[in-house]
């Protein structure tokens, strides 16, 4: 029934309008997002996925943390955090670490321009409902703002003992944050679908 | 407000992952949005009961995940213990209180406050609470906005336990804590989740 919009906050019926140009369409009973602007195009949301995986791959690549002491030096990239709670056998936590900053924004860029690259050129990826629902699922585990400030913390429990250098990587990750967080405001569900329907039509 | 017409008195579904409304669910064995195909629901299954064991259980763990080392710092003169909050005691001891009191927010506050804001939430569901409905709403926003911050010193004990290894010098071994911590923001993030807040307006309306 296209004529209604239900609040999903609420249960609030209200009558559909056009979506807002900017800002958003509050519920009047509950104030939960209705409606966002729905007319960016899709080629927005492509280059800020191709940008967030180039940066994805830039902060796997070189190390995070550059660490001196005694002479000796270690460093650590972000797959790396993950892995050294491997090591010390905390394997779920390990995974968990995994999932939220390597596994999660991966899969979240991936499952993006898997959609909207076909979706470009007028045509529907294969699985499309099913890749569009793992989609907000892996965003919802996507943690790189958290990680950037844990790696903050890090950094400064460490500068009282060691000589500690902030990576190349950690500048990406601070990047790729700004990145993940634009895709997903450009890649509400609503636009998505919007995108769908006006290449069907 | 007492007329207002909701989703349920119309027949219509809202589809929490696409945001397509969808006409008379309930009258269908299985029913599956014909957008995005996800199940569909009038209101989240089981969604009191399930959130109330995961609080339970975020509730117990979280008493470990304070009280347990989440890290041990060996080195040539001693071996510390670390818990959550001696962390944040000796980072105020160094003088970055800005960093201290971030991790003691995201660490301490944000999973108590997400425990106690959830059952108060639960209490006035299972009640159909006629009152403060905005305000309890816009809690769980809340709730469901900061639950992702408290992961921030697992990150940090992470980092420092991989890089902290240098042989005859320092050491840094996760510990315990980190787990039950870990579990706790794991626990709490699902029953944010499978907590509905449509329950929260479900009832007649008052003043």
């Amino acid at each position: 029934m296209p004529g209604v919009i239900v609040c999903p906050a609420c249960d609030l019926a209200h009558r559909r309008g056009a979506p807002p140009l900017r800002g958003r369409n509050e519920c009047v009973r509950c104030r939960a997002p209705l409606q966002r602007p729905e007319g960016k195009p899709v080629e927005i949301a492509i280059a800020l996925g191709v940008c967030a995986l180039v940066l994805l791959i830039i902060a796997n690549a070189y190390p995070l943390v550059v660490m001196h002491v005694n002479g000796a030096t270690r460093d650590t990239t972000l797959v790396g955090a993950a892995l050294g709670l491997y090591d010390q056998d905390y394997r779920t936590l390990a995974a968990l670490v995994f999932l939220t900053t390597v596994l999660a924004p991966l899969s979240q860029i991936v499952a993006l321009l898997y959609l909207l690259i076909p979706l470009r050129r007028g045509r529907r990826a294969r699985g499309q409902s099913a890749v569009f629902r793992l989609l907000l699922a892996v965003r919802r585990w996507s943690f790189m703002e958290v990680f950037m400030l844990g790696a903050l913390v890090a950094l400064v429990r460490l500068s009282g003992y060691a000589n500690v250098v902030p990576g190349i990587a950690l500048w990406s990750c601070a990047l790729l944050m700004i990145c993940l967080s634009a895709l997903t405001s450009v890649t509400s569900p609503e636009q998505f679908w919007a995108w769908v329907e006006q290449k069907r039509g | 407000m007492s007329s207002a017409a909701t989703g349920r008195s119309l027949g219509l579904t809202v589809c929490l992952e696409c945001r397509a409304t969808v006409r008379q669910v309930h009258a269908l064995a299985h029913p599956r949005c014909p957008r995005c195909l996800a199940r569909l629901h009038e209101r989240k299954p089981h969604s009191l009961g399930i959130t109330t064991v995961l609080i339970v259980s975020a509730a117990v763990l979280y008493v470990p995940a304070n009280l347990l080392p989440v890290m041990n710092t060996r080195t040539f003169f001693d071996d510390e213990q670390d818990t959550i909050m001696s962390g944040v005691l000796e980072l105020l001891h160094s003088g970055s209180w800005p960093i201290a009191l971030l991790v003691f927010i995201a660490s301490i506050v944000v999973p108590l406050l997400k425990i106690l804001a959830l059952a108060v939430l639960l209490y006035s569901a299972w009640r159909r609470e006629p009152r403060l409905r905005l305000e309890r709403t816009e809690l769980y926003r809340l709730v469901e906005f900061i639950g992702r911050w408290s992961m921030l010193d697992i990150y940090a004990i992470s980092l420092l336990a991989t890089l902290v290894q240098v042989q005859g010098f320092a050491n840094i071994i996760v510990g315990w804590g980190a787990w039950a911590f870990g579990a706790v923001v794991v626990l709490t993030m699902i029953a944010t989740r499978t907590f509905d807040e449509r329950l929260l307006w479900d009832g007649p309306a008052r003043g």
